[in-house]
C-alpha cells in the first residue's frame, strides 16, 4: 500500500524476486515509480477502504505492508489487514516515533524512518558507523 | 468532568458549544488545521488548541491522561481511529468514542476496542427507514456488548404473526417480546396474547434473528429492503 518511492523500490525487487505483488495507491500517476520490468497488479485506491483491500487479494495474502505518507492511515489499513483479514505478516511504517513504539507493542510490526535516520545521522556525526 | 474533542469542524464545534454550557464539564477542542484553530480560539479563547490530536506529545501537552472521555470526530477514519487508540492504551483514558464516517468501518473499530462510535450515515439511514411509511421493523437500539438489539416491530395485515397467539408463533430462540401495544393501551404479553394486524411490538432480539423477525410481521406485499443493500 503506498506506491511512493518506498513502496515502488519494495514492490519491484519482491516482484523480482519471485513474489507475488500487488500494489495500491490513490494515485495512478504514482505507478509510473514501479521499475519497467515490475510484473505485479496495479490496484488504484484507498487502503483504509475494505472493499480495496478485498480487491486486492488480502484474503489471500501472506504479508501486507503500508509504506504511505500518512502514519495514521498506514496504522488503520494494517489493523484491517491483520484483524478483519488475518493476514500473518504486516508490516507498518510509521514516521512518528513514538507511535511506532506503540502500535509495535500492540502488536504491529512497526518501524520509524525518523528514529532510523537520527540514529544514522548521530553514527556518522561521531564516526561510530 | 475534563473531554477533550479531537477535530473542530461542524460536528466538533457544535458539540463544544452544547457541552460548554455545562458548569461540571472542562472541555478542550483540538484542531489541526491552523487557520480553523485561529479563528475558533478568537471565538472560544483557551477552549481551542491547535494541535495533532493523534501524536503522542501533543496530547500529553493537554493532559490527556486526565481526561474523563476522549470524543474524535474529525472528518478522517483513520485519524479518529488513531486518536482513541493511543488515548486509550499510551495514556489510559477508559472512554472514547468516535465518529465513523464510512459506516463500513464501525466493525473494525468495534473490533479494535473503541467503546462507542458514533455514525452519522447510520443515523440517518436509521431514519429514514423509521420514516418509511410502510415500514414493518425499526431498530430502536443495538446493545453491542451482548449482541442483541431492541426493535419495533408492526404487525403488518396478512402477516404471518397476524391473527396468532404467541405460543404459535415461530419465535427465534433468542427473540423475547417485552411489550405488545394495541391502539392506546399496552401490555406485557403471555403466550396466550394474540398479535393482530396494526398492532406494534417491542422485541429484545439476538442481530443474527433480524431477517426472521422482519418475515414474520412483514405484509406478503412488502418489498424487502435491507441496510446494508443500501449502503453497497
Amino acid at each position: 500500500m503506498g506506491c511512493g518511492r518506498v513502496g515502488s523500490t519494495v514492490a519491484g525487487r519482491l516482484d523480482a524476486d519471485g513474489h507475488d505483488v500487488t500494489i495500491i495507491d490513490l494515485n495512478t500517476q504514482a505507478f509510473r515509480r514501479l521499475p519497467g520490468s515490475f510484473g505485479g497488479e496495479r490496484l488504484r485506491g484507498s487502503g483504509i477502504d475494505d472493499r480495496t483491500l478485498v480487491a486486492a487479494g488480502v484474503r489471500e495474502a501472506d504479508a501486507f505492508i503500508a509504506l504511505t505518507q500518512g502514519d495514521n492511515r498506514n496504522l488503520m489499513a494494517s489493523q484491517m489487514a491483520k484483524h478483519l483479514f488475518n493476514v500473518e505478516t504486516v508490516v507498518t511504517r510509521v514516521y512518528d516515533p513514538l507511535r511506532a513504539e506503540l502500535y509495535g507493542r500492540l502488536g504491529l510490526r512497526t518501524f520509524s524512518p525518523t528514529r532510523i535516520s537520527a540514529d544514522l545521522a548521530i553514527d556518522a556525526l561521531l564516526g561510530t558507523a | 468532568m475534563y473531554i477533550v474533542i479531537i477535530g473542530a469542524g461542524n460536528v466538533g464545534y457544535g458539540l463544544a458549544l452544547e457541552l460548554y454550557s455545562h458548569a461540571d464539564y472542562e472541555i478542550l477542542l483540538v484542531e489541526n488545521d491552523r487557520g480553523r484553530a485561529e479563528v475558533l480560539r478568537d471565538e472560544l479563547g483557551e477552549l481551542c488548541v491547535h494541535g495533532d490530536g493523534t501524536e503522542v506529545t501533543f496530547l500529553e501537552s493537554i493532559g490527556v491522561s486526565r481526561a474523563d472521555i476522549v470524543i474524535a470526530v474529525t472528518g478522517d477514519d483513520s485519524h479518529n481511529l488513531i486518536a482513541c487508540q493511543v488515548a486509550q492504551h499510551r495514556f489510559g483514558v477508559s472512554r472514547t468514542i468516535a465518529r465513523v464516517n464510512n459506516p463500513r468501518n464501525e466493525r473494525l473499530f468495534q473490533t479494535l476496542g473503541i467503546e462507542s462510535t458514533v455514525s452519522a450515515a447510520s443515523a440517518v439511514l436509521a431514519q429514514i427507514e423509521a420514516d418509511l411509511p410502510a415500514q414493518s421493523f425499526i431498530p430502536l437500539l443495538r446493545l453491542r456488548a451482548s449482541g442483541l438489539e431492541v426493535v419495533d416491530l408492526h404487525v403488518q395485515p396478512r402477516s404471518r404473526a397476524a391473527g396468532v397467539a404467541l405460543r404459535d408463533l415461530d419465535l427465534p430462540d433468542d427473540a423475547v417480546i417485552s411489550l405488545v401495544v394495541s391502539g392506546d393501551s399496552s401490555r406485557v404479553p403471555d403466550g396466550d396474547t394474540v398479535l393482530e394486524a396494526g398492532d406494534e411490538i417491542i422485541a429484545v432480539i439476538g442481530q443474527e434473528s433480524e431477517p426472521a423477525m422482519r418475515e414474520l410481521v412483514r405484509s406478503p406485499d412488502e418489498p424487502q429492503r435491507e441496510i446494508d443493500e443500501v449502503l453497497q
